[in-house]
């Protein structure tokens, strides 16, 4: 290793670390430590002025490693980094020392005492400074296509957003035809359009797209491979086959819960879901004349807790259909809350009740009763407002049910290394700021697998999920974090904690002589150093983190 | 379909919170270039001023800092806050869009954020990122974590006065801004504010000659300010004691000052305070110089200048009273032992009139007159007494005289009343005591009886032509000589400085004995020894004395620190208003006549030493704050305190907008929401009672950045509510307001109740509702959470009325439990409305992107199932909750959605 010629930087911030800390004396402090060649101080290091500063000291002094002291690396590591690389110097070889947001702004009282540990920081800083390697940020190519995982309107949507910009899709479908769930539905009450006719087009649009490959009838083997070349194994009518991708969205959707034996469902003849009342409303057949519907079948309820999001808009739906074509007709609808979020909900709440939908609430404490024998006669309930029971005459009974994850997704999950809930959802990578990402690089998600959602909303996600896909696509290649894990696989034993504690799947055990060891993909890495410190034979160190460095650091602040 | 000089396309996008950040990093992560046009100084919306967010209870901050840094330190993404979005033309592909720049008035390539200046600002202005709970200065950061992090002035007119006061004080005193302090009764900061360039606010305050007065702009239009006046009130409604000690660097470096008059207290504050020890050497056995031993008792009484010098003191000044240099110590001694000396001595000496009896008993130099009377010597005044002189000083000999028990006092002076240099209403106060001046006159002779003075001889005097001061030479009239009896004659002349002692250093002196010092620096002809105050300029006021302090301290710290002496800028001259200002002037602000300070009277105070000025109350204080000009205007005053501050100069009062014009193929609107006006729904009794606030103002009284660092206390008394209800659709859901759903209150107020528990572990939280509207992942658990672990109840039912109870200030809620029919009332301590939210967009910024809106307000959208995220102009896309009522989690699927459609729509494929 050459020997370390270090130029250090100490920052006044104005007042800020000036007037607590005496910076003139941590110069001078310094210059007397070992491989320090230069050090300078300045009324602000990050101004243009003290940038130029940082540049020119690595050019007249020869340095090959720059510590600056001042705030941040929050939010002015990029910058000092930055001006190493143009000054030449690899910016892994840059160290910051926050001598401000941990040391005069917390210890403004004593500033005898902050000097010293300022200088103490520095001191480490410097310590580290000198056993800095260069890295380099890999960069690894990514395959211009994409494969999006179910052929609904969703998946449909993402991969027609994919391929008008210029990519090759692979759309998968397990079922012989295009549309998913939308194929059994009627009307699509945003727009009060026919669901068919939006999943033809859709369908035309897809099929006749030369970017799009669909594959029907499809069911995905295997996946193997990372963000930028995901080898993909299809088994299908046509036998096997293959190809490989850059990114993955997944839209496989989610299924509507058949609520086998809840108010007489399965049993009694005139008991029907919302989806089964669509296919009967989509073929014309009248709904009834005195029609009732229960809200939260299966939903919000001690064994299946969630709200399913989307069932009150249907149940609307479908009560202001029946009403519109039957204006004689008597509809009931027994809801709990009623999720008429937003503003087009509502009015349509509001517009179902000018038809003379009946909204009556009930509880779970006292659910309605069926009454019939072969079908439903009657329907018993306690109407909250008049606090009284009431009976509704019924010849159809629809029981509003949930969306509920496809069984399917446990294959998906185990085969891209994506994580299920509890319910068997899958998990986007962050509920708030990552809705359409999984922990794993280069797998997106969108639609009814991730939560039940309307076509609006899982539109608006199938656009989501395609810009995120698109992104490693558009720029060719995804760069690798250069402050990544090593394994030393002569010490590795094999044990696996740390591919059972990455979180972000990119550690496995692979055959290396007669043992397993421990592989890290760097391409996937994001040097956390959860597995650094997990490991029990030492084996795995993190670059620009290394035991080496840290314990220098620690022996310095004892020396 | 190209844009930029390096051939990529862009996009622009409107609107800097959550939503607008994804759609720009989305973006930019593809490759285009993104303009983030954003109105607010800083990036981050709505959710950065959110404590935490439902439903994993993540702190908003730590989740959104991270995406505003990575969106300002992002190669492909230009940040234009604080700008807005004017014009824009072309279509898909080509659209020009024209965006103004506001000016900041600070230059952010030099701004470093560091928030020095905004200490020093004077004006305080309700903090609206704080909901107005709590405040921030006219120059501001946004907020603490600001990206970027950037000041701003919020100047919003022009200063109506030329701040000529600041200019015509010899110390350049922010005179509208502790004025503005006052007047905003901020008595701490005003003083501290004055005490930036003068360690003696208070006695400053009562002995002034204030020259800011006679150049005060106002004094054109009817009366100019009490400046002087106003200065003494931060002092008198606040005590000095309660001023607190900064910590200090030290620098080792030591420093004696010899004399503790106003120049030498000076130097010793000032260079204290840059951390270098400071030594006083007084001869006198208190310390004060002039203000202790000059200026008397009724003029400036001692416990105020005692206190002032006490500060100085506390900031480790060392004070060795006592000791006169030359005599008990060498300037040799001195030089050896102290890195740097400044020498303050001032003029204590007096001077003869020489005439004949003047050494008899009975006739008294009048400055060592004034400082044995001072010290509490005994003086033995008569019941006659002359005084000669026609000064200041013949005027505080002639009123300390009366105060001692003279019966008659009577100043001779031997021009008459318009030569006069004693103040004219000075000489008008002594007047009221019953003091007779004799203008025109001059002793000739004194003479004894009984080796007792017993009469003094004048001649009468008539004015000849002007002498070398200016004023006419008195010339005595032949033949006018009388006699008049006398048993004290103060013989009030002049001052001398007392300077032998600095020959044997080398000090180069002028003829009148006054050390000469280089001007701008005050370094005399010695190295390391400065000197400042009246024994340089001879008897001057303690202002100037004040101002030469300064400038010597600022050339010894330069000294001590080895840098070269830098001379001081001459300030500039104080501007009058123009004929058209004046006129101008008067017309945008009533006439208003000063506020005359109340005086004891002239019968009762001279039977002892009470100080003659009483003081403002505090309404007259305020009242006469309310007159200066500068102050009038909202917003920043231009009193430049910042300017004064900044170190890295980034202050740029004459900054103007700027418009750009940027080339664009799409656009996406993500303006976000705003929060529904509540004035309409005046049952909730929102604006009246005090205990009844918005889910907005809730958040910012837990957020530990917030106004209160996360006290949630109600406001009627600062107590820690135990019970605390939250009503939901507020305005929403209500016909006649917002007939739509906000979507996301339900979510909040169960959140909110969560951190109220949080906070104090037991409070109990009552929800009002209609629906619960947990509709998204995890919210129904969520939910159940709230009432499982966090005493959180809901109650089915819409309040109709809040009324107050006035006897502990608890809001009262009237309501019907809908689910048992019952009319109900509720008393808790404090109430959360869960306000309505509306699109954050009006007509003129849909009409400039050429958009349309739906009837309430939202950006229309033609086809919501294909494309949900279009407007219905091509290319401009919209998301967020200015496109729907979403919460965070939509709205970031929706920007990274509009990033997608746009991204699709400049991409040229089919």
């Amino acid at each position: 290793m050459e020997e370390p010629r270090i130029g250090v930087f100490i920052c006044h911030c104005g007042i800020n670390i000036g007037a607590y800390v005496k910076v003139p004396d941590l110069v001078d402090y310094v210059q007397e430590l070992p491989n320090v060649v230069y050090s300078e101080r300045n009324l602000f290091t990050c101004s243009e002025e003290g940038v130029s500063a940082i540049k020119k000291a690595i050019k007249e002094h020869d340095l090959n490693r720059v510590v600056v002291a001042s705030c941040t690396p929050r939010t002015h590591e990029t910058l000092f980094r930055a001006a190493c690389e143009e000054a030449g110097l690899n910016k892994y070889l840059f160290e910051f020392v926050n001598i401000r947001d941990q040391c005069s702004w917390v210890h403004m009282k004593e500033p005898e005492k902050a000097t010293e540990k300022a200088g103490d920081l520095i001191r480490m800083g410097i310590a580290k400074a000198r056993l800095l390697q260069p890295l380099e940020e890999i960069e690894i190519k990514v395959a211009p296509s994409a494969m999006v995982i179910g052929g609904g309107v969703v998946g449909m949507e993402a991969a027609l957003n994919l391929a008008k910009q210029d990519f090759d899709v692979h759309l998968v479908e397990k079922e012989p035809e295009l549309g998913g769930t939308l194929r059994s539905i009627n009307m699509l009450f945003q727009t009060n359009q026919e669901a068919a006719k939006l999943v033809k087009t859709l369908a035309e649009q897809v099929k006749s797209h030369p970017r799009i490959k669909t594959h029907l009838s499809s069911k995905i083997k295997q996946v193997t491979g990372f963000i930028g070349n995901f080898e993909v194994k299809l088994d299908n009518k046509a036998g096997e086959s293959e190809f490989s991708v850059g990114t993955i969205i997944v839209a496989v959707g989610a299924e509507s819960l058949k609520p086998e034996g809840q108010y007489g469902y399965g049993k009694l003849a005139n008991v029907v879901t919302q989806l089964e009342l669509e296919e009967k409303m989509k073929k014309g057949e009248p709904a009834g004349q005195n029609v009732v519907m229960i809200n939260c079948v299966g939903a919000r309820v001690p064994e299946r807790t969630y709200c399913s999001r989307i069932c009150c808009m249907t149940a609307i739906k479908n009560a202001s259909l029946i009403k519109e074509a039957n204006p004689k007709a008597k509809v009931w609808v027994l809801h709990r809350d009623l999720m008429t979020y937003g503003v087009d909900f509502e009015n349509h709440y509001r517009r179902a009740m000018e038809l003379g939908v009946r909204f009556i609430r009930y509880s779970l404490d006292r659910p309605p009763e069926v009454i019939g024998e072969k079908k439903v006669e009657k329907l018993k309930v306690y109407h909250e407002l008049w606090r009284r029971e009431i009976e509704l005459p019924c010849d159809t009974l629809v029981l509003t049910t949930p969306l509920i994850p496809s069984e399917d997704n446990k294959d998906i999950s185990r085969m891209l290394k994506v994580s299920m809930d509890e319910f068997g959802f899958l998990l986007e990578a962050h509920l708030k700021l990552r809705p359409v990402e999984f922990a794993m690089d280069g797998v997106y998600i969108c639609g009814s697998v991730r939560w039940p959602t309307d076509v609006t909303e899982g539109v608006s996600q199938a656009y989501a999920a395609a810009a995120k896909a698109a992104g490693p696509l558009r720029m060719g290649y995804v760069k690798a974090e250069a402050i990544n894990a090593a394994v030393d696989e002569e010490a590795c034993s094999g044990c696996g904690v740390c591919e059972l504690l990455c979180s972000f799947q990119a550690i496995e055990l692979q055959p290396k002589g007669d043992k397993r060891v421990s592989h890290v993909n760097e391409a996937l890495c994001k040097g956390c150093g959860t597995c650094s410190a997990a490991c029990p034979s030492g084996a795995i160190s993190m670059h620009h983190f290394t035991d080496e460095q840290i314990l220098a650091q620690v022996e310095a602040l004892f020396s | 379909m190209t844009n930029g000089k390096n051939g990529r396309k862009s996009v622009l996008v409107v609107g800097g919170g959550i939503a607008g950040i994804q759609s720009s990093l989305d973006l930019a992560n593809m490759g285009f270039k993104v303009y983030l046009v954003e109105k607010s100084p800083s990036i981050g919306g709505k959710m950065a001023q959110l404590d935490k967010t439902f439903p994993t209870n993540d702190c908003a901050m730590c989740i959104l800092a991270p995406k505003m840094i990575e969106a300002s330190s992002h190669d492909n993404i230009e940040l234009m806050t604080y700008s807005e979005v004017e014009k824009v033309s072309g279509k898909l592909g080509e659209f020009k869009v024209q965006v103004r720049k506001k000016s900041s008035f600070v230059d952010w390539e030099k701004c470093t954020g560091c928030g020095v200046c905004l200490e020093g600002c004077p004006v305080i202005i309700p903090d609206a990122f704080d909901q107005s709970i709590g405040s921030r200065k006219a120059i501001y950061l946004y907020y603490p974590q600001a990206v970027p992090k950037k000041c701003v002035i919020d100047k919003r007119e022009e200063r109506p006065c030329k701040a000529a006061c600041i200019d015509a004080c010899p110390i350049h005193t922010n005179v509208p801004g502790y004025i503005k302090l006052v007047e905003q009764k901020q008595f701490k900061d005003a003083y501290k504010l004055i005490r930036e360039t003068n360690p003696f606010p208070a006695v400053v305050g009562r002995v002034c000659y204030a020259p800011c007065e006679e150049a005060c702009n106002r004094g054109q239009m009817d009366e100019p300010l009490c400046i002087r006046d106003l200065k003494r009130v931060p002092g008198d409604q606040w005590s000095v004691d309660d001023l607190e000690v900064p910590t200090v660097t030290k620098t080792g470096k030591k420093v004696a000052v010899v004399g503790a008059g106003p120049a030498g207290l000076t130097v010793a504050n000032d260079l204290a305070l840059k951390g270098h020890d400071v030594t006083v050497f007084e001869a006198l056995p208190e310390p004060g110089g002039m203000l202790r031993v000059g200026i008397p008792e009724y003029r400036l009484p001692k416990a105020i200048l005692r206190q002032e010098i006490g500060y100085i003191e506390k900031l480790g000044v060392e004070i060795k009273t006592g000791i006169q240099v030359g005599k008990d110590i060498t300037l040799k001694q001195l030089k050896k032992d102290y890195d740097a000396i400044f020498l303050g001595v001032g003029t204590h000496g007096g001077m003869r009139l020489g005439v004949e009896g003047e050494d008899l008993p009975g006739v008294m130099e009048g400055i060592a007159f004034l400082r044995a009377a001072s010290l509490g010597e005994k003086v033995g005044v008569g019941k006659k007494v002359a005084v000669i002189g026609g000064g200041n000083t013949a005027i505080d000999c002639a009123c300390t005289a009366r105060r001692l028990g003279a019966e008659e006092v009577t100043i001779v002076y031997r021009r008459s009343r318009a030569e006069m240099p004693a103040a004219a209403e000075e000489v008008e106060a002594a007047e009221k005591e019953g003091i007779r001046i004799e203008f025109l006159t001059n002793p000739v002779r004194f003479s004894a009886q009984n080796k007792k003075l017993a009469q003094m001889e004048c001649v009468r005097m008539e004015l000849g032509e002007p002498d070398e001061s200016g004023r006419r030479r008195p010339i005595p009239v032949k033949g006018s000589e009388f006699t008049t009896p006398v048993d004290t004659v103060i013989a009030a002349l002049g001052q001398t400085a007392e300077t032998d002692f600095l020959k044997e250093q080398g000090v180069s002196l002028s003829k009148r004995g006054m050390i000469e010092v280089e001007a701008g620096t005050g370094a005399t002809s010695v190295e390391g020894v400065f000197a400042g105050g009246d024994v340089v300029t001879g008897p001057a006021y303690v202002v100037d004395a004040i101002a030469a302090g300064k400038t010597a301290a600022r050339s010894m710290d330069q000294y001590l620190n080895g840098q070269p002496l830098e001379a001081e800028k001459p300030a500039g001259e104080p501007e009058e208003f123009s004929k058209e200002e004046i006129e101008d002037r008067k017309k945008r602000f009533p006439a208003a006549k000063r506020v005359k300070m109340k005086e004891e009277p002239a019968k009762s105070r001279v039977a002892d030493f009470r100080e003659v000025t009483r003081g403002y109350s505090l309404e007259e204080g305020l009242e006469e704050a309310s007159r200066c000009l500068a102050g009038q205007v909202e917003g920043c005053i231009e009193c430049r305190e910042c300017e004064r501050r900044c170190e890295p100069d980034a202050i740029v009062y004459g900054m103007k907008d700027e418009v750009v014009e940027l080339d664009v193929n799409a656009i996406i609107v993500a303006t976000g929401l705003g929060l529904y006006d509540l004035s309409p729904l005046t049952e909730y009794g929102y604006g009246k009672i005090k205990n009844v606030i918005t889910a907005m103002e809730f958040e910012r009284l837990t957020a530990a950045s917030g106004p209160t660092m996360g006290e949630l206390r109600r406001a009627s008394d600062g107590r820690i509510p135990e019970n605390i209800a939250f009503i939901q659709c507020v305005g929403s859901r209500d016909l006649r307001n917002k007939a739509y759903c906000s979507s996301v209150c339900c979510m909040h107020s169960t959140k909110e109740a969560m951190l109220a528990f949080e906070h104090h572990p037991g409070t109990k939280s009552t929800i009002f509702y209609m629906d619960m509207r947990a509709v998204g992942k995890r919210f129904q658990e969520y939910i159940a959470r709230a009432e499982k672990d966090y005493n959180v109840t809901y109650i089915r039912g819409r309040p109709g009325r809040i009324e107050v109870n006035p006897e502990n200030g608890n809001p009262v809620i009237w309501y019907e439990e809908t689910t048992t029919g019952e009319v109900k009332s509720f008393e808790t301590e404090m109430v959360v409305l869960a306000q309505a939210m509306v699109p954050e967009i009006d007509e003129t910024l849909a009409k400039a992107l050429g958009i349309e809106l739906d009837e309430e307000g939202f950006v229309k959208t033609e086809d919501k199932l294909r494309q949900p995220l279009d407007t219905t102009r091509p290319g401009v896309f919209a998301c967020g909750f200015v496109h729907s009522p979403r919460d965070i989690p939509d709205s970031v699927t929706q920007a990274s959605g509009a990033a997608g459609r746009a991204a699709e729509a400049i991409s040229g494929g089919k």
